[in-house]
C-alpha cells in the first residue's frame, strides 16, 4: 500500500509537471491503482489543458513533412531527384550561410547595441496586450512614451485603467499628474524603483544577460518586418522579442503564459529624436491641480550646506571612478541624511548617509560582504527597504538596481545605483579606503555540515518554476527556510499556530549568493547552523534548498 | 491497399509543376472504393500537410490532452496523429468537414494502441470508456455534465480531502507545499490523498451505476 501512496504521489508530481509519468509506460500496475490514475486525470479536467509553446504549430509542420516527405522522397529513386537534390543543397547551404550570421547571439545582440547607440531619444505608442489560457485577449493600456538614453521619461496612458495619467522623470524630479484626483505627485527623480514596460534600453541589456538568444522565426510586429528571438533570462521563464530588421531595435515582447495569462507589449508606432521636447519634461502644476510633495529631498549647493543642515561633515569619494561625474547634492531634512549623487551616460548612482539609528540588520535575501571586519549587506538586485535605503516597494526586485550598506564609526552608509555592481563596488572602495571585501567561498565558517539533507532536485526544479510564477516567493529568502525546516525538525507533526523558531532568531551569517549559513538563536533548538544553498539557479531568482545542519551541542 | 500510378500523365511533364496522378484506393472507413486525383506535385502536398496542421492541430491536441493530462505527451501523440493520418487522408480524399473526426478517431486509436501495449493484465475501464463523441468536447453540454458529476463527486469528499485534492490536482503544488499549507507531513499528505481518490473513484463508479 505504501508503494501505491508513492506511485500515485509520483503521477500527480508528473502531470503537475507536465510530463509523460512512467506509469503510461508500465501499466502492469494494480487495476486499483490505475483506477486511481484515471480519478486524477479526470480531476484534471476542470483545469484548463497546458497549451504547448506558441511555436508548436511551426515544430508540427517540420515534424510532419520531414517524415512524411522524406520517406516517400527515399523510395522515389529517380534520376532527377539528383539534380533537384544537388539544386537544393545549394539552395540550403546558402540559406544556411545567411541565418548562420543571424543566429549568431553576439551578433545579433551587438547589432541591438550599435543601433541603440546611435539612438538620442526615441517617441512611440506602447500597447499592452492580455491573453488567457482560452485565447481571450484583453488590451489593458495603450500609452504614449518619450524616453531619452539619459533616463529621462513622458509617460502619458491614452487608454487602460488610469487613463490620462501623466508620469514624468526629468533626472531631478519625478512627478504624476492625476487627473482623476486633480493632484500632482512629487517624487525624488533617483532611486526610481519603477520607470515603465519596455524601455528599448533595458530590454537590450536584458537580452545581452540572457543565457541564450536564438532566431525562431519571422513575422510583422506594428507591421514591419521582423524576427522573432527566443530570450532565455537568467532568471525567470523564456520569453519572445520581436527585433525590427530595418532598424534593429525591440518592437514587440510576448512573455510567458504564467497562471494562464500572457501579456505583449507592442510598440505599435515608434519613431526616433534628437530629444525629447523641453516642455513636456518641465514641471508645471495645471489650473485647479493640487500639489502632493511625496520627495522629500532638497537640492544643496557645497557639502558645508549639507554639514549645516545635517550636523556631520558627510565623507566623500577621494576620487570619482572613471566615466562619472559628481550630479547634486540633496539632504532629507527631517531623517538628516545626506545624498551625493553621480552620473556618467545613462548610469546613476547615490551614496547616502547618516547616523547610525537602531540595529544592525541585514536584508534576508542580500549578500554578506566584508568592511574592517564587520557586516557590509549587498543586494543585486536590491530586493528590501533596509536602513537608509529608500527604494524597496513591489518593483525593487525587478528593476536593474543594486546597493551595497555598511555601518562604519557611528555611521550608515549606502552605495545604490542603476549601475552595474563593479561600479558600486568601486565608489565603496573609494570611501572605505579599500576595505570592501565581496564574500568569497574562503569565508571564516567553511560550508561543511555535520549532518547532511538529502535533496530531490525534480522537486527543486518544480519549486522553482513556481517561485517564477509567483509562488512560494518565501523560498528566496534563506532565513524562512531555514526557519520553516527548524521548526519542521521540531513538530516533525506539521506546526499549527505560530512557528516553534521566530524569524528574529535567526541570523545569516555567511551569504554568498551561492551558498549561505544561517545560525539559531534560540534556547529549545535542536540545531544550531543550517546550511543553505542555491542548487538551480545562482542568482537573485533562485531559491534555497536546505543541505545540511549542524545540531545543537 | 493498392496505389496505381497512371504514368500517362507523368510522362512529359516538368516535374517542378504540379500534375496530377489518378489512384486507386480501399476506403478504409466506408470499405468502398475510390477512384480520386490527387495533386502529387511535392510543393503542394507540404503546402496541404501544412494547411491541414495548421487549421486543425488545436482541437486534435487538447482531446489528446484530455486523455493523457499531460503536455509532453500529448505533444508527441499530435504529432504521431498527423503523420498517421495524412496518408489515409491524401489517399482516400477524405472531405475537409470529416477530417476532424478522422484525425481524433486516429488519436483515441494511438493513445489506445499506445496503453494496450504497455499493459500485461488486460484493458481498464478508462480506456474502453474513450468515445470519441464524448471526448471530443464537441458537444459543451455533455463537458458540462460531466464537469458537474466531477464537481458534485468532489462535493461529497470530507473537507480534507476535498482540500488535498484541490491544492495537489486542481492547483497542482508540491506534496512539500501542500504539507506546508495544511500543516501536515508530508507522508500524512500522500496517504490523504491515496484515501481521497480511492473515496472520489468510489463515488464516481457509484454515480455512473
Amino acid at each position: 500500500m505504501h508503494d501505491n501512496e508513492r506511485r500515485l504521489s509520483d503521477y500527480i508530481d508528473q502531470l503537475n509537471a507536465e510530463k509523460k509519468p512512467k506509469d503510461h509506460e508500465h501499466l502492469g500496475a494494480d487495476p486499483e491503482l490505475q483506477k486511481l490514475f484515471h480519478t486524477v486525470r479526470l480531476v484534471r479536467n476542470l483545469r484548463e489543458p497546458a497549451m504547448p509553446e506558441r511555436d508548436f504549430p511551426a515544430k508540427l509542420v517540420r515534424a510532419v513533412t520531414d517524415q512524411l516527405v522524406q520517406t516517400k522522397q527515399k523510395k522515389k529513386k529517380r534520376a532527377w531527384m539528383a539534380s533537384i537534390a544537388g539544386i537544393a543543397a545549394m539552395l540550403a547551404l546558402s540559406l544556411l550561410i545567411h541565418f548562420a550570421s543571424l543566429f549568431d547571439h553576439p551578433n545579433i545582440v551587438k547589432a541591438m547595441e550599435k543601433a541603440f547607440q546611435d539612438v538620442n531619444a526615441y517617441h512611440g505608442f506602447l500597447e499592452i496586450v492580455e491573453t488567457n489560457a482560452q485565447g481571450k485577449t484583453t488590451t489593458q493600456a495603450k500609452l504614449e512614451i518619450w524616453a531619452d538614453k539619459h533616463g529621462r521619461y513622458y509617460i502619458q496612458e491614452l487608454e487602460g485603467s488610469n487613463k490620462g495619467l501623466i508620469t514624468v522623470n526629468n533626472g531631478q524630479t519625478k512627478w504624476q499628474i492625476r487627473p482623476s484626483e486633480k493632484q500632482v505627485h512629487r517624487f525624488p527623480a533617483f532611486p526610481d524603483p519603477y520607470r515603465f514596460a519596455f524601455e528599448l534600453g533595458n530590454e537590450i541589456k536584458g537580452i545581452k544577460q540572457a543565457i541564450s538568444t536564438n532566431i525562431i522565426g519571422e513575422e510583422k510586429a506594428a507591421n514591419r518586418p521582423s524576427w522573432i528571438v527566443e530570450v532565455t533570462p537568467q532568471g525567470g521563464e523564456p520569453y519572445r522579442i520581436w527585433i525590427d530588421k530595418e532598424t534593429r531595435l525591440p518592437l514587440q515582447k510576448q512573455y510567458a503564459m504564467q497562471h494562464g495569462i500572457q501579456y505583449k507589449i507592442t510598440y505599435t508606432k515608434i519613431e526616433w529624436n534628437h530629444a525629447i521636447p523641453e516642455k513636456l519634461l518641465t514641471y508645471h502644476v495645471p489650473k485647479g491641480f493640487q500639489e502632493v510633495n511625496q520627495n522629500p529631498e532638497q537640492i544643496v549647493t557645497s557639502i558645508d550646506e549639507a554639514k549645516e543642515a545635517v550636523g556631520f561633515l558627510p565623507d566623500t569619494v577621494s576620487q570619482i571612478p572613471s566615466g562619472y561625474v559628481q550630479d547634486r547634492i540633496a539632504i532629507i531634512p527631517d531623517k538628516k541624511l545626506v545624498k551625493l549623487y553621480y552620473r556618467a551616460l545613462d548610469k546613476e548612482i547615490v551614496i547616502i548617509q547618516g547616523k547610525a539609528i537602531g540595529e544592525w540588520k541585514l536584508a534576508p535575501t542580500a549578500m554578506v560582504g566584508k568592511i574592517h571586519h564587520q557586516t557590509a549587506e549587498i543586494q543585486s538586485p536590491v530586493v528590501e527597504e533596509s536602513g537608509v535605503i529608500g527604494a524597496g516597494g513591489p518593483y525593487a526586485g525587478l528593476t536593474d538596481l543594486h546597493s551595497i550598506r555598511w555601518r562604519q564609526n557611528g555611521f550608515e552608509y549606502a552605495v545604490i545605483g542603476h549601475a552595474s555592481l563593479g561600479d558600486l563596488i568601486a565608489f565603496t572602495k573609494e570611501l572605505t579606503n579599500g576595505a570592501f571585501e565581496m564574500p568569497t567561498h574562503k569565508d571564516p565558517f567553511p560550508f561543511k555540515p555535520k549532518v547532511e539533507v538529502p535533496v530531490d532536485l525534480e522537486r527543486e526544479k518544480n519549486d522553482q518554476k513556481n517561485v517564477d510564477a509567483g509562488s512560494s516567493p518565501w523560498k528566496l529568502d534563506p532565513l524562512f527556510v531555514a526557519q520553516v525546516f527548524v521548526s519542521l525538525q521540531m513538530s516533525p507533526g506539521g506546526i499549527t499556530g505560530d512557528y516553534p523558531i521566530h524569524y528574529e532568531d535567526l541570523r545569516i551569517i555567511q551569504n554568498n549568493g551561492k551558498e549561505a549559513i544561517v545560525e539559531v538563536d534560540a534556547h529549545n533548538t535542536p540545531i544550531k547552523r543550517v546550511y543553505l544553498k542555491r542548487l538551480i539557479r545562482q542568482d537573485a531568482t533562485g531559491i534555497w534548498t536546505v543541505v545540511g545542519y549542524d545540531p545543537a551541542p | 491497399m493498392d496505389t496505381a500510378i497512371d504514368q500517362k500523365n507523368f510522362h512529359g511533364r516538368n516535374v517542378l509543376s504540379s500534375f496530377i496522378v489518378f489512384i486507386s484506393v480501399n476506403d478504409p472507413i466506408g470499405k468502398k472504393e475510390l477512384r480520386c486525383m490527387v495533386h502529387a506535385n511535392e510543393d503542394s502536398r507540404v503546402n496541404w500537410i501544412e494547411h491541414l496542421c495548421l487549421s486543425t492541430w488545436e482541437p486534435v491536441y487538447r482531446l489528446i490532452y484530455f486523455k493523457v493530462q499531460n503536455r509532453e505527451e500529448a505533444e508527441d501523440i499530435t504529432q504521431e496523429t498527423y503523420v498517421r493520418a495524412i496518408p489515409y487522408l491524401q489517399k482516400n480524399h477524405v472531405p475537409p468537414d470529416k477530417q476532424m473526426a478522422f484525425l481524433k478517431t486516429v488519436a483515441l486509436n494511438i493513445i489506445r494502441d499506445r496503453w494496450r501495449q504497455h499493459q500485461r493484465r488486460g484493458t481498464t475501464a478508462d480506456l474502453e470508456a474513450i468515445a470519441p463523441k464524448e471526448a471530443a468536447f464537441e458537444d459543451p453540454a455533455e463537458w458540462s455534465v460531466q464537469r458537474m458529476t466531477i464537481e458534485k463527486a468532489l462535493n461529497e469528499l470530507n473537507e480534507e480531502q476535498r482540500t488535498v485534492i484541490e491544492l495537489r490536482i486542481i492547483k497542482g503544488y508540491s506534496v512539500a507545499e501542500t504539507a506546508q499549507i495544511m500543516n501536515k507531513k508530508e507522508t500524512t499528505i500522500r496517504v490523504m490523498q491515496h484515501r481521497a481518490l480511492q473515496s472520489l473513484t468510489r463515488i464516481l463508479h457509484d454515480g455512473m451505476k
